[in-house]
């Protein structure tokens, strides 16, 4: 499933993550003027999972736009987010769309090595987008050809409420003893330290991520992530134990299993929990007039002298191998990746723009975010993004054990290791 | 031509669609199913042949057990339906003045798809603000979380299942009691019989064909049960509360194994031949003795 390629991936992410941090959110003039392909008619279907309703609005009018330039027509077919996750592995083989949204990294991979992506690196030459783009590239990048292009970027970290913590007189913990200090005094104000719904599994792993970040750093955390270390292995032991140590001091929600991410976010803006683990979207958890008091940390220091890396996981668009349109495809990207319609398309989700030429963001949130990822040595992509899917679904379900029954610990590493043994052959 | 045959070839004309139909999507995807439980296959990519590895590895899984010991809670605790359905179709059947607004009542769950019960359901066992935890906190208590507890995720989850379930043997049973012979009744009524006895001799006897139907439609609802769990815990907390169905899917389209999810697949199918076995042999007995 892996390759030496995924490493060098890393490496380039490591190198140009500085310049892209730079130039990320920093208005510069458009340089490059979008020219419309030959008119010629013709259509273009996409297949949207977009959920936002102010998105899929900017979505509808640059497709409107692209009409009026080209004469193609553009048709989008929306579909539910989790739907969809199911729903793309029978389209790409029967019935593709021209267009479709993806996830970059591993999941993207899986459907590039299937041959299910088309290889849209002659757009990135014609368009001139690996000078845009910056470390993002690497993120839809396999074997030197690129197969997507990056959407918005996802930032992971600590979120809380500004009035609470002026309140309480807290600061956001910088290392391990602050954070566990933070989480005594947040038990004896009545809240729970950390918010935590466990029901759709994901946020175990993001929680898993940062912890091993922390504890071991990026490139042992890909090599677990590219099935390269057991989970049996001794480096794990600490992740776990620092872990358990905050299971059995109550930092989380109780009965976590029984809601979603969604509640657990509510339960930060209602001020029941003090903090919470997520991307910058828990602002669909707060009222709207409440969103200017969210703030963002990142995950407190725990071993002291390890860089800081970040789950940074980035969202992508795709062109099935099997389009009908291809080149239609081509144009109404170019035309959707201009800096202004992709700065109102990422605007409306509130991710950080891939492309350092876009407009400076409104939403302070993503610029808290690209702020707080200048400071970061290397990022990952988030645990199910990560590692193989098959592996990625028993790890989260075996977090989720975990952090029920801490107890059961080696039960579930002698799992999850028999799973990686039997996937990463 | 067309007189000379009508005979045979009206029947025929009228059984080939549905043999089609089940042909293609019950016979030939079963056949499928079963085919692609010996191959290892992600779904897109290439399928390699396996042999027995599917089923020996899912014999050798916990998962398995844990869904087997599920399947089984709801088809045991789903025979409540058929009783408890047809005690309330004997209470909503006199002659009272109000009754139909309480046979609606009990009539609605049937009306709700069972997605929607399973997320009202999901609320109520909310033990932060449900329904549950409000009637707990009358008494000073704390709520249990039911959804979030292995030991009691599957009842909790078979009892918001059972709901809908029992509203539909109440109707299956209304409908038997509005075609009971009068003539018997009558007879049952010279011969003395009333209250437990009448019931007991009389009504349940004429029943027996709806509740034979009950019982396999309540049967086949228990093994196939799916979207409530999926609905209202994923199967968790971590796997506590999947079935057989609900395993399969999980491993087939979460995990990209479609060769894993046919092999357990091929399991329930094989569950399901010794229940469809046996209601067959009822069924021609059943024919027989009407004749």
């Amino acid at each position: 499933m892996t390759s030496k390629n995924e490493l060098s991936l890393v490496n380039a992410i490591k190198a140009s993550r500085r310049q892209f941090m730079i130039g990320t959110g920093v208005a510069l003039a458009t340089t490059a003027l979008y020219r419309p392909a030959i008119a010629n008619g013709g259509e273009v279907t996409i297949i949207s999972d977009i959920g936002n309703a102010g998105q899929r609005a900017v979505l509808d009018s640059i497709a409107a736009d692209f009409t009026k330039k080209t004469g193609t027509k553009v048709t989008i077919n929306n579909m539910d987010h989790e739907a969809h996750k199911t729903a793309i592995r029978s389209y790409l083989v029967v019935g593709a769309p021209d267009v479709c949204f993806w996830f970059s990294g591993n999941r993207m991979k899986a459907f590039v090595d299937r041959g299910l992506f088309d290889d849209i690196s002659d757009l990135f030459a014609k368009e001139g987008y690996s000078d845009k783009l910056g470390a993002t590239m690497t993120a839809v990048t396999v074997n030197g050809k690129q197969y997507g292009l990056p959407l918005g970027g996802i930032l992971w970290g600590l979120f809380y409420r500004k009035d609470v913590f002026a309140d309480k007189g807290w600061t956001a913990p910088k290392n391990w003893d602050d954070f566990l200090k933070f989480g005594e005094a947040a038990k004896s104000a009545g809240m729970t330290p950390i918010s935590m719904g466990t029901k759709e599994l994901w946020p175990t792993g993001g929680w898993f991520d940062h912890m091993n970040l922390r504890i071991n750093g990026l490139e042992k955390h890909l090599a677990l992530m590219e099935g390269k270390i057991p989970y049996t292995d001794p480096t794990l032991k600490p992740v776990f134990d620092k872990w358990e140590e905050l299971i059995k001091a109550n930092f989380f929600s109780a009965s976590a299993p029984s809601f979603g991410w969604e509640q657990a976010g509510a339960a930060l803006a209602q001020k029941k929990a003090a903090m919470m683990d997520l991307g910058g979207f828990i602002k669909s958890a707060f009222p709207a007039s409440e969103e200017g008091q969210i703030a963002f940390a990142p995950f407190p220091e725990i071993v002291p002298g390890v860089e800081r890396y970040e789950d940074f996981s980035v969202n992508s668009v795709h062109i099935p191998a099997k389009a009908k349109n291809r080149q239609g495809a081509r144009d109404f990207l170019a035309h959707f990746y201009q800096p202004d319609n992709l700065g109102a398309f990422l605007e409306a989700e509130g991710t950080i723009p891939p492309r350092n030429d876009c407009p400076p963001s409104k939403d302070p949130l993503v610029n808290i975010a690209v702020e707080s990822l200048k400071g970061v040595k290397g990022t990952s992509q988030y645990y199910d993004r990560d590692t193989d899917p098959d592996m990625a679904q028993d790890g989260v379900k075996g977090f989720q054990e975990f952090m029920v029954k801490p107890e059961r610990r080696d039960q579930i590493l002698a799992r999850l290791e028999k799973t990686r043994a039997r996937i990463f052959k | 031509m067309w007189k000379k045959h009508r005979n045979w070839l009206t029947p025929v004309l009228f059984i080939v669609p549905g043999c089609i139909l089940f042909g293609t999507i019950i016979i030939a995807s079963s056949v499928e199913s079963i085919w692609i439980s010996f191959l290892d296959w992600d779904g897109v990519g290439q399928k390699s042949w396996v042999g027995l590895a599917n089923y020996s590895e899912l014999f050798a899984d916990p998962q398995f057990y844990v869904s087997l010991k599920n399947n089984i809670i709801w088809l045991v605790m789903f025979m409540a339906a058929p009783p408890l359905g047809l005690a309330l179709a004997l209470l909503v059947n006199q002659q009272i003045a109000g009754m139909r607004i309480l046979k609606s009542l009990f009539f609605i769950p049937l009306v709700l798809a069972t997605v929607t019960v399973g997320v009202v359901f999901g609320w109520v066992y909310d033990p932060n603000y449900g329904l549950l935890a409000l009637i707990f906190g009358l008494f000073g208590a704390t709520a249990p979380a039911l959804l979030a507890d292995e030991h009691f995720v599957t009842f909790a989850v078979v009892a918001a299942a059972l709901w809908p379930q029992i509203a539909f043997c109440m109707v299956l049973f209304l409908a038997g009691l509005n075609n009971l012979s009068s003539d018997i009744i009558g007879a049952g009524r010279v011969d003395g019989a009333r209250g437990w006895n009448m019931l007991w001799h009389v009504v349940l006897p004429q029943l027996r064909q709806v509740g034979f139907i009950a019982l396999a439609v309540t049967v086949v609802g228990a093994l196939r049960s799916f979207d409530m769990i999926a609905v209202m815990t994923s199967g968790g907390p971590f796997g506590s509360s999947e079935v057989l169905a609900y395993q399969m899917y999980e491993q087939s389209i979460f995990s990209y194994r479609f060769g894993y999810g046919a092999a357990i697949a091929t399991v329930l199918f094989a569950i399901m031949i010794v229940f469809i076995t046996w209601y067959l042999r009822v069924m021609v007995r059943m024919e027989r003795e009407t004749r």
